[in-house]
Protein backbone atom coordinates (compact mmCIF):
# COMPACT_ATOMS: atom_id res chain seq x y z
CA UNK A 1 0.00 0.00 0.00
CA UNK A 2 1.42 3.44 -0.92
CA UNK A 3 1.51 6.05 1.81
CA UNK A 4 0.53 9.58 0.75
CA UNK A 5 3.40 12.04 0.48
CA UNK A 6 1.80 14.29 3.10
CA UNK A 7 2.20 11.47 5.63
CA UNK A 8 5.93 11.22 4.82
CA UNK A 9 6.22 14.96 5.31
CA UNK A 10 4.42 14.78 8.66
CA UNK A 11 6.63 11.90 9.83
CA UNK A 12 9.76 13.77 8.73
CA UNK A 13 8.70 16.92 10.57
CA UNK A 14 7.87 14.89 13.68
CA UNK A 15 11.33 13.30 13.59
CA UNK A 16 13.00 16.72 13.30
CA UNK A 17 10.85 18.07 16.15
CA UNK A 18 11.83 15.10 18.33
CA UNK A 19 15.49 15.68 17.54
CA UNK A 20 15.24 19.37 18.44
CA UNK A 21 13.40 18.49 21.62
CA UNK A 22 16.08 15.99 22.58
CA UNK A 23 18.81 18.60 22.00
CA UNK A 24 17.04 21.29 24.00
CA UNK A 25 16.36 18.78 26.81
CA UNK A 26 20.08 18.02 26.98
CA UNK A 27 20.86 21.74 27.20
CA UNK A 28 18.28 22.27 29.89
CA UNK A 29 19.50 19.23 31.74
CA UNK A 30 23.13 20.30 32.04
CA UNK A 31 22.14 23.71 33.42
CA UNK A 32 19.66 22.06 35.78
CA UNK A 33 22.23 19.41 36.67
CA UNK A 34 24.72 22.12 37.63
CA UNK A 35 22.20 23.98 39.81
CA UNK A 36 20.98 20.77 41.44
CA UNK A 37 24.53 19.64 42.32
CA UNK A 38 26.12 23.05 42.56
CA UNK A 39 27.56 22.56 46.04
CA UNK A 40 29.44 19.37 45.20
CA UNK A 41 30.53 20.52 41.71
CA UNK A 42 31.82 23.83 43.04
CA UNK A 43 33.46 21.86 45.87
CA UNK A 44 35.29 19.67 43.33
CA UNK A 45 36.48 22.79 41.51
CA UNK A 46 37.66 24.55 44.66
CA UNK A 47 39.45 21.54 46.13
CA UNK A 48 41.07 20.72 42.81
CA UNK A 49 42.22 24.30 42.32
CA UNK A 50 43.86 24.32 45.77
CA UNK A 51 45.44 20.88 45.38
CA UNK A 52 46.65 21.69 41.85
CA UNK A 53 48.21 24.89 43.14
CA UNK A 54 50.32 22.84 45.58
CA UNK A 55 51.34 20.20 43.02
CA UNK A 56 49.89 19.88 39.50
CA UNK A 57 47.95 16.74 38.48
CA UNK A 58 44.87 15.56 36.57
CA UNK A 59 42.39 12.80 37.33
CA UNK A 60 40.62 10.58 34.79
CA UNK A 61 38.11 7.79 35.25
CA UNK A 62 38.84 5.40 32.43
CA UNK A 63 35.78 3.14 32.48
CA UNK A 64 32.00 3.45 32.44
CA UNK A 65 31.57 1.96 35.89
CA UNK A 66 33.96 4.53 37.39
CA UNK A 67 36.06 1.77 38.95
CA UNK A 68 39.39 2.58 37.32
CA UNK A 69 41.13 5.87 37.91
CA UNK A 70 44.15 7.27 36.11
CA UNK A 71 46.34 9.95 37.64
CA UNK A 72 48.59 12.27 35.68
CA UNK A 73 51.22 13.54 38.10
CA UNK A 74 53.16 16.49 36.71
CA UNK A 75 56.75 17.13 37.78
CA UNK A 76 59.36 19.51 36.35
CA UNK A 77 60.88 16.83 34.14
CA UNK A 78 58.20 14.21 33.53
CA UNK A 79 54.47 13.63 33.62
CA UNK A 80 53.75 10.26 35.22
CA UNK A 81 50.58 8.45 34.14
CA UNK A 82 49.42 5.60 36.39
CA UNK A 83 46.14 3.71 36.42
CA UNK A 84 44.55 2.04 39.45
CA UNK A 85 41.53 0.09 40.54
CA UNK A 86 39.53 2.12 43.07
CA UNK A 87 40.68 1.20 46.58
CA UNK A 88 44.02 -0.21 45.43
CA UNK A 89 46.71 0.52 48.10
CA UNK A 90 49.23 1.27 45.31
CA UNK A 91 47.44 4.58 44.67
CA UNK A 92 48.19 5.82 48.19
CA UNK A 93 51.83 4.69 47.91
CA UNK A 94 52.23 6.66 44.69
CA UNK A 95 50.67 9.82 46.12
CA UNK A 96 52.94 9.65 49.16
CA UNK A 97 56.01 8.92 47.03
CA UNK A 98 55.39 11.98 44.88
CA UNK A 99 54.50 14.18 47.86
CA UNK A 100 50.82 14.80 47.04
CA UNK A 101 48.17 15.67 49.60
CA UNK A 102 46.49 12.27 49.93
CA UNK A 103 43.47 13.63 51.82
CA UNK A 104 42.63 16.15 49.09
CA UNK A 105 43.13 13.72 46.20
CA UNK A 106 41.21 10.89 47.87
CA UNK A 107 38.32 13.30 48.50
CA UNK A 108 38.42 14.38 44.86
CA UNK A 109 38.45 10.80 43.58
CA UNK A 110 35.50 9.89 45.83
CA UNK A 111 33.44 12.96 44.97
CA UNK A 112 34.19 12.81 41.24
CA UNK A 113 33.08 9.20 41.24
CA UNK A 114 29.81 9.97 43.00
CA UNK A 115 29.13 12.88 40.59
CA UNK A 116 30.10 10.77 37.53
CA UNK A 117 32.82 13.22 36.64
CA UNK A 118 35.24 11.54 34.25
CA UNK A 119 38.06 14.10 33.94
CA UNK A 120 39.41 17.15 35.71
CA UNK A 121 42.29 19.30 34.57
CA UNK A 122 43.71 22.80 34.67
CA UNK A 123 43.85 24.43 31.21
CA UNK A 124 45.83 27.47 30.19
CA UNK A 125 44.32 29.92 27.75
CA UNK A 126 45.43 33.26 26.40
CA UNK A 127 43.77 36.66 26.04
CA UNK A 128 45.99 38.68 23.74
CA UNK A 129 49.33 37.76 25.33
CA UNK A 130 48.15 37.33 28.92
CA UNK A 131 48.05 33.81 30.28
CA UNK A 132 45.00 32.67 32.27
CA UNK A 133 43.85 29.33 33.52
CA UNK A 134 40.56 27.58 34.00
CA UNK A 135 39.39 24.37 35.62
CA UNK A 136 37.96 21.91 33.12
CA UNK A 137 35.52 19.30 34.43
CA UNK A 138 33.95 16.60 32.22
CA UNK A 139 30.78 14.95 33.39
CA UNK A 140 29.53 11.69 32.01
CA UNK A 141 26.23 11.11 33.78
CA UNK A 142 24.58 7.83 32.83
CA UNK A 143 21.20 9.56 32.46
CA UNK A 144 22.42 11.60 29.48
CA UNK A 145 23.62 8.75 27.26
CA UNK A 146 21.87 6.46 24.83
CA UNK A 147 23.46 3.05 24.23
CA UNK A 148 23.69 3.28 20.42
CA UNK A 149 25.00 6.78 19.91
CA UNK A 150 28.46 8.22 20.41
CA UNK A 151 29.14 9.28 23.96
CA UNK A 152 28.44 12.88 24.91
CA UNK A 153 30.24 14.63 27.70
CA UNK A 154 29.01 17.63 29.62
CA UNK A 155 31.89 19.98 30.17
CA UNK A 156 31.96 22.66 32.84
CA UNK A 157 34.65 25.33 32.77
CA UNK A 158 35.37 27.43 35.82
CA UNK A 159 37.07 30.74 35.10
CA UNK A 160 38.91 32.82 37.67
CA UNK A 161 37.37 36.09 36.47
CA UNK A 162 33.87 36.95 35.25
CA UNK A 163 33.59 36.42 31.50
CA UNK A 164 31.85 38.22 28.64
CA UNK A 165 28.99 36.67 26.67
CA UNK A 166 26.94 37.61 23.62
CA UNK A 167 23.16 37.99 23.63
CA UNK A 168 22.79 34.24 23.07
CA UNK A 169 24.93 33.47 26.11
CA UNK A 170 27.98 32.33 24.12
CA UNK A 171 31.41 32.86 25.66
CA UNK A 172 33.36 35.73 24.08
CA UNK A 173 37.07 36.48 23.90
CA UNK A 174 36.66 39.75 25.82
CA UNK A 175 34.73 42.96 26.24
CA UNK A 176 36.38 44.75 23.32
CA UNK A 177 37.12 41.70 21.17
CA UNK A 178 33.60 40.37 20.71
CA UNK A 179 34.66 37.16 18.97
CA UNK A 180 33.39 33.82 20.21
CA UNK A 181 36.04 32.04 22.26
CA UNK A 182 36.58 28.34 21.62
CA UNK A 183 38.07 25.99 24.17
CA UNK A 184 39.29 22.66 22.84
CA UNK A 185 37.47 23.48 19.63
CA UNK A 186 34.07 23.92 21.33
CA UNK A 187 31.84 26.97 21.84
CA UNK A 188 30.79 27.50 25.47
CA UNK A 189 27.56 28.83 26.99
CA UNK A 190 26.88 30.78 30.12
CA UNK A 191 25.71 29.23 33.36
CA UNK A 192 26.86 32.17 35.44
CA UNK A 193 29.59 34.83 35.11
CA UNK A 194 32.39 32.40 35.93
CA UNK A 195 30.98 29.01 34.93
CA UNK A 196 30.26 27.85 31.38
CA UNK A 197 29.23 24.59 29.79
CA UNK A 198 29.32 22.78 26.50
CA UNK A 199 28.26 19.38 25.22
CA UNK A 200 31.09 17.58 23.50
CA UNK A 201 31.97 14.19 22.08
CA UNK A 202 35.38 14.43 23.81
CA UNK A 203 35.94 14.58 27.51
CA UNK A 204 39.24 16.47 27.07
CA UNK B 1 41.38 -2.53 -8.84
CA UNK B 2 44.15 -4.22 -10.87
CA UNK B 3 47.32 -5.72 -9.42
CA UNK B 4 49.75 -2.95 -10.49
CA UNK B 5 47.50 -0.35 -8.79
CA UNK B 6 47.44 -2.36 -5.59
CA UNK B 7 51.20 -2.76 -5.72
CA UNK B 8 51.63 0.99 -6.21
CA UNK B 9 49.37 1.80 -3.21
CA UNK B 10 51.28 -0.72 -1.13
CA UNK B 11 54.59 0.91 -2.05
CA UNK B 12 53.18 4.37 -1.23
CA UNK B 13 52.00 3.30 2.19
CA UNK B 14 54.74 0.94 3.25
CA UNK B 15 58.09 2.06 4.56
CA UNK B 16 60.13 -1.12 4.50
CA UNK B 17 62.29 -2.45 7.25
CA UNK B 18 65.95 -1.92 6.61
CA UNK B 19 66.99 -4.19 9.42
CA UNK B 20 66.99 -3.71 13.17
CA UNK B 21 70.77 -3.21 13.22
CA UNK B 22 70.64 0.46 14.12
CA UNK B 23 73.29 2.87 12.89
CA UNK B 24 76.66 3.24 14.59
CA UNK B 25 77.58 6.27 16.74
CA UNK B 26 78.40 9.53 14.99
CA UNK B 27 80.97 11.96 16.28
CA UNK B 28 79.96 15.39 14.97
CA UNK B 29 76.58 15.67 16.69
CA UNK B 30 75.07 17.80 17.93
CA UNK B 31 76.14 19.91 14.96
CA UNK B 32 75.70 23.15 16.92
CA UNK B 33 74.77 24.34 20.39
CA UNK B 34 71.89 26.43 21.74
CA UNK B 35 74.49 29.00 22.82
CA UNK B 36 75.65 29.51 19.21
CA UNK B 37 72.03 29.86 18.13
CA UNK B 38 71.29 32.39 20.89
CA UNK B 39 74.33 34.43 19.85
CA UNK B 40 73.17 34.47 16.23
CA UNK B 41 69.74 35.61 17.39
CA UNK B 42 71.28 38.35 19.51
CA UNK B 43 73.61 39.56 16.75
CA UNK B 44 71.03 39.63 13.96
CA UNK B 45 69.30 42.94 13.33
CA UNK B 46 65.65 42.27 12.60
CA UNK B 47 63.12 44.77 11.27
CA UNK B 48 60.43 45.76 13.80
CA UNK B 49 57.81 44.45 11.46
CA UNK B 50 58.05 42.27 8.41
CA UNK B 51 56.19 43.02 5.21
CA UNK B 52 56.12 39.27 4.58
CA UNK B 53 54.47 38.42 7.89
CA UNK B 54 51.98 41.17 8.70
CA UNK B 55 50.58 39.37 11.75
CA UNK B 56 53.84 38.47 13.46
CA UNK B 57 55.00 40.74 16.27
CA UNK B 58 58.77 40.84 16.55
CA UNK B 59 59.04 40.71 20.40
CA UNK B 60 56.86 37.57 20.50
CA UNK B 61 58.75 36.04 17.59
CA UNK B 62 62.13 36.53 19.28
CA UNK B 63 60.81 35.37 22.67
CA UNK B 64 59.44 32.24 20.97
CA UNK B 65 62.78 31.42 19.31
CA UNK B 66 64.63 31.94 22.60
CA UNK B 67 62.19 29.68 24.43
CA UNK B 68 62.64 26.95 21.80
CA UNK B 69 66.43 27.17 22.10
CA UNK B 70 66.48 27.17 25.90
CA UNK B 71 63.66 24.65 26.40
CA UNK B 72 63.50 22.61 23.19
CA UNK B 73 61.24 19.95 24.68
CA UNK B 74 58.49 22.47 25.29
CA UNK B 75 57.62 23.04 21.64
CA UNK B 76 53.87 22.47 21.42
CA UNK B 77 51.73 21.68 18.40
CA UNK B 78 48.67 23.52 19.75
CA UNK B 79 45.44 22.01 20.97
CA UNK B 80 43.25 20.34 18.35
CA UNK B 81 45.63 20.96 15.45
CA UNK B 82 47.08 18.31 13.13
CA UNK B 83 50.60 19.71 13.57
CA UNK B 84 51.86 16.79 15.66
CA UNK B 85 54.02 15.43 12.81
CA UNK B 86 55.78 18.78 12.42
CA UNK B 87 56.15 19.23 16.18
CA UNK B 88 57.71 15.76 16.43
CA UNK B 89 59.99 16.61 13.51
CA UNK B 90 61.13 19.78 15.32
CA UNK B 91 62.64 17.60 18.02
CA UNK B 92 65.59 16.84 15.69
CA UNK B 93 66.86 20.32 14.75
CA UNK B 94 66.18 21.74 18.21
CA UNK B 95 68.24 18.97 19.79
CA UNK B 96 70.90 18.43 17.14
CA UNK B 97 71.32 21.65 15.19
CA UNK B 98 69.66 24.66 16.83
CA UNK B 99 71.93 27.03 14.87
CA UNK B 100 70.62 25.80 11.50
CA UNK B 101 67.05 26.04 12.82
CA UNK B 102 67.59 29.63 13.99
CA UNK B 103 69.26 30.66 10.73
CA UNK B 104 66.34 29.22 8.78
CA UNK B 105 63.74 30.99 10.94
CA UNK B 106 65.54 34.34 10.76
CA UNK B 107 65.86 34.03 7.01
CA UNK B 108 62.13 33.26 6.73
CA UNK B 109 61.28 36.29 8.86
CA UNK B 110 63.44 38.76 6.97
CA UNK B 111 63.11 37.46 3.39
CA UNK B 112 59.76 35.66 3.45
CA UNK B 113 61.49 32.58 2.08
CA UNK B 114 64.39 30.35 3.08
CA UNK B 115 66.22 27.16 2.23
CA UNK B 116 67.40 24.22 4.29
CA UNK B 117 69.64 21.46 2.99
CA UNK B 118 69.02 22.67 -0.57
CA UNK B 119 65.22 22.65 -0.23
CA UNK B 120 63.69 26.00 -1.15
CA UNK B 121 60.70 27.13 0.89
CA UNK B 122 58.47 29.71 -0.80
CA UNK B 123 55.40 29.97 1.44
CA UNK B 124 52.14 30.80 -0.30
CA UNK B 125 50.43 34.19 0.34
CA UNK B 126 47.83 32.45 2.56
CA UNK B 127 50.63 31.27 4.85
CA UNK B 128 52.16 34.75 4.99
CA UNK B 129 48.82 36.11 6.19
CA UNK B 130 48.00 33.23 8.57
CA UNK B 131 51.21 33.06 10.61
CA UNK B 132 50.58 34.83 13.90
CA UNK B 133 46.79 34.61 13.65
CA UNK B 134 46.09 31.07 14.94
CA UNK B 135 44.02 31.30 18.15
CA UNK B 136 42.48 29.11 20.84
CA UNK B 137 45.36 26.63 20.54
CA UNK B 138 46.81 27.04 24.02
CA UNK B 139 50.33 28.45 24.20
CA UNK B 140 50.62 28.27 20.41
CA UNK B 141 48.44 31.43 20.44
CA UNK B 142 51.45 33.46 21.62
CA UNK B 143 54.10 31.48 19.69
CA UNK B 144 54.23 33.11 16.24
CA UNK B 145 57.55 31.48 15.33
CA UNK B 146 56.07 28.03 15.94
CA UNK B 147 52.98 28.92 13.94
CA UNK B 148 55.23 30.07 11.11
CA UNK B 149 57.41 26.92 11.28
CA UNK B 150 54.47 24.48 11.30
CA UNK B 151 52.57 26.34 8.58
CA UNK B 152 55.60 26.60 6.29
CA UNK B 153 56.39 22.89 6.65
CA UNK B 154 52.77 21.90 6.05
CA UNK B 155 52.58 24.23 3.04
CA UNK B 156 55.71 22.75 1.47
CA UNK B 157 55.57 19.02 2.13
CA UNK B 158 52.51 17.31 0.70
CA UNK B 159 51.36 13.70 0.51
CA UNK B 160 48.31 11.71 -0.53
CA UNK B 161 46.63 12.58 2.81
CA UNK B 162 46.64 16.23 1.74
CA UNK B 163 45.20 15.51 -1.72
CA UNK B 164 41.76 17.00 -1.06
CA UNK B 165 43.06 19.88 1.08
CA UNK B 166 45.67 21.43 -1.12
CA UNK B 167 45.50 25.08 -0.09
CA UNK B 168 45.51 26.65 3.34
CA UNK B 169 42.34 28.35 4.55
CA UNK B 170 41.54 29.60 8.07
CA UNK B 171 41.03 26.56 10.24
CA UNK B 172 42.97 24.26 7.88
CA UNK B 173 45.49 23.55 10.65
CA UNK B 174 42.83 21.30 12.22
CA UNK B 175 42.13 19.39 9.00
CA UNK B 176 43.81 16.96 6.61
CA UNK B 177 45.66 19.94 5.15
CA UNK B 178 48.10 19.57 8.06
CA UNK B 179 48.09 15.77 8.24
CA UNK B 180 51.37 13.87 7.95
CA UNK B 181 51.50 10.35 6.54
CA UNK B 182 54.20 7.95 7.64
CA UNK B 183 55.98 8.11 4.29
CA UNK B 184 55.95 11.92 4.31
CA UNK B 185 57.27 12.03 7.86
CA UNK B 186 60.26 9.86 6.97
CA UNK B 187 60.82 11.76 3.73
CA UNK B 188 60.88 15.10 5.56
CA UNK B 189 63.56 13.84 7.96
CA UNK B 190 65.68 12.46 5.12
CA UNK B 191 65.36 15.46 2.80
CA UNK B 192 65.36 18.30 5.29
CA UNK B 193 68.00 17.15 7.75
CA UNK B 194 69.86 14.53 5.70
CA UNK B 195 69.41 11.90 8.39
CA UNK B 196 69.67 8.20 7.80
CA UNK B 197 66.17 6.83 8.37
CA UNK B 198 65.37 3.23 9.25
CA UNK B 199 61.61 2.82 9.12
CA UNK B 200 59.28 -0.09 9.70
CA UNK B 201 55.55 0.41 9.31
CA UNK B 202 52.77 1.94 7.25
CA UNK B 203 49.63 4.07 7.41
CA UNK B 204 47.28 1.11 7.40
CA UNK B 205 48.96 -2.12 8.48
CA UNK B 206 50.73 -2.65 11.77
CA UNK B 207 54.27 -4.02 11.41
CA UNK B 208 55.06 -7.44 12.83
CA UNK B 209 57.76 -7.83 15.50
CA UNK B 210 59.31 -11.06 16.76
CA UNK B 211 60.03 -9.33 20.04
CA UNK B 212 58.66 -5.79 20.26
CA UNK B 213 60.32 -5.01 23.57
CA UNK B 214 63.80 -6.02 22.34
CA UNK B 215 63.30 -4.14 19.10
CA UNK B 216 62.35 -0.91 20.86
CA UNK B 217 64.99 -1.34 23.57
CA UNK B 218 67.73 -1.69 20.94
CA UNK B 219 66.38 1.31 19.06
CA UNK B 220 66.39 3.67 22.06
CA UNK B 221 69.81 2.48 23.16
CA UNK B 222 71.33 3.14 19.74
CA UNK B 223 72.56 6.63 18.87
CA UNK B 224 69.87 8.69 17.19
CA UNK B 225 66.20 9.37 17.74
CA UNK B 226 63.36 6.84 17.75
CA UNK B 227 59.87 7.86 16.67
CA UNK B 228 56.71 5.83 17.10
CA UNK B 229 53.76 6.33 14.78
CA UNK B 230 50.76 5.46 16.94
CA UNK B 231 47.00 5.29 17.14
CA UNK B 232 46.41 8.16 19.52
CA UNK B 233 42.77 7.31 20.22
CA UNK B 234 44.16 4.70 22.62
CA UNK B 235 47.29 6.44 23.89
CA UNK B 236 45.67 9.82 24.57
CA UNK B 237 42.06 8.76 24.93
CA UNK B 238 39.48 11.51 24.43
CA UNK B 239 36.27 9.50 24.61
CA UNK B 240 34.97 6.13 25.79
CA UNK B 241 33.51 4.97 22.47
CA UNK B 242 33.79 1.25 21.99
CA UNK B 243 34.41 1.56 18.25
CA UNK B 244 37.61 3.46 17.58
CA UNK B 245 39.30 4.04 14.24
CA UNK B 246 42.16 1.61 13.83
CA UNK B 247 44.63 3.86 12.10
CA UNK B 248 47.61 5.91 13.28
CA UNK B 249 47.23 9.61 13.94
CA UNK B 250 50.16 10.71 16.07
CA UNK B 251 53.96 10.80 16.24
CA UNK B 252 55.84 10.51 19.51
CA UNK B 253 59.54 10.34 20.36
CA UNK B 254 60.37 7.22 22.34
CA UNK B 255 63.06 8.11 24.89
CA UNK B 256 63.20 4.93 26.95
CA UNK B 257 61.55 1.60 27.58
CA UNK B 258 62.12 -0.88 30.38
CA UNK B 259 60.34 -3.82 31.91
CA UNK B 260 58.59 -3.45 35.25
CA UNK B 261 60.20 -5.90 37.71
CA UNK B 262 57.94 -8.83 38.53
CA UNK B 263 55.65 -8.20 35.54
CA UNK B 264 55.77 -10.31 32.38
CA UNK B 265 53.92 -8.02 29.99
CA UNK B 266 54.11 -4.55 31.55
CA UNK B 267 56.70 -1.94 30.61
CA UNK B 268 57.43 1.67 31.46
CA UNK B 269 57.77 3.86 28.41
CA UNK B 270 59.11 7.40 28.46
CA UNK B 271 58.08 9.43 25.45
CA UNK B 272 57.91 13.00 24.26
CA UNK B 273 54.86 14.67 22.78
CA UNK B 274 52.64 17.71 23.42
CA UNK B 275 55.55 19.77 24.72
CA UNK B 276 56.78 17.43 27.44
CA UNK B 277 58.02 14.02 28.47
CA UNK B 278 55.69 11.39 29.91
CA UNK B 279 56.35 8.16 31.75
CA UNK B 280 53.56 5.65 31.42
CA UNK B 281 52.98 2.03 32.35
CA UNK B 282 51.55 0.04 29.45
CA UNK B 283 51.36 -3.60 28.44
CA UNK B 284 53.32 -4.83 25.44
CA UNK B 285 50.00 -6.05 24.06
CA UNK B 286 48.72 -2.47 24.18
CA UNK B 287 51.91 -1.17 22.53
CA UNK B 288 51.61 -3.75 19.73
CA UNK B 289 48.04 -2.62 19.17
CA UNK B 290 48.83 1.08 18.86
CA UNK B 291 52.16 1.05 16.98
CA UNK B 292 51.92 1.44 13.20
CA UNK B 293 55.47 2.56 12.62
CA UNK B 294 58.90 2.71 14.22
CA UNK B 295 61.38 5.15 12.72
CA UNK B 296 64.95 5.36 13.89
CA UNK B 297 66.97 8.22 12.51
CA UNK B 298 70.63 9.01 12.85
CA UNK B 299 72.32 12.28 11.90
CA UNK B 300 74.63 12.43 8.90
CA UNK B 301 78.28 11.58 9.59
Amino acid sequence: MMLPSSLYRTLGLAAIALLLLATSCARLNITNYYHRHRASLDGIEENYRNAFHNKPFSIEFTDRSFNRVSLELVTDTLTYIYEYQIGEPRLQDTLLKFGYDTTAINWLVRTMRSRECTWIDNLDYYSETAKHSLIYISLWPRAFNSPFVNKKYYILTYFQQPQYFDSEGRLLVGHRLRRIRKINGDVYHRINDRVCYTISDRFR
Amino acid sequence: MNTPSLALIFLLLWSPLRGPAFAAPVSNHPASTPQQALELLKDTALPDSSAWWPNIKLPLFVANLKANLLFPLKIYQGSNTNFCGYAALSYLPLQDDPLAYTRFMLSLYTDGKASWNGIQFHPSPEIHRAAGTLRFKGILDIRPADQLWFLVLADHFRSYLNFFNRRFHPGAEDTFWAAVSYGKFNRMIRQLFGYRVEALGSDLIRPGFDDLYEYLRKAVQSPGTTYLYVNNTYLHKKNHNKFKGSFPTHFIVLNDIHRIPGETDMVNIIYWDYGGRTLRQVSLRFLKKIIFGVTHCTPPA
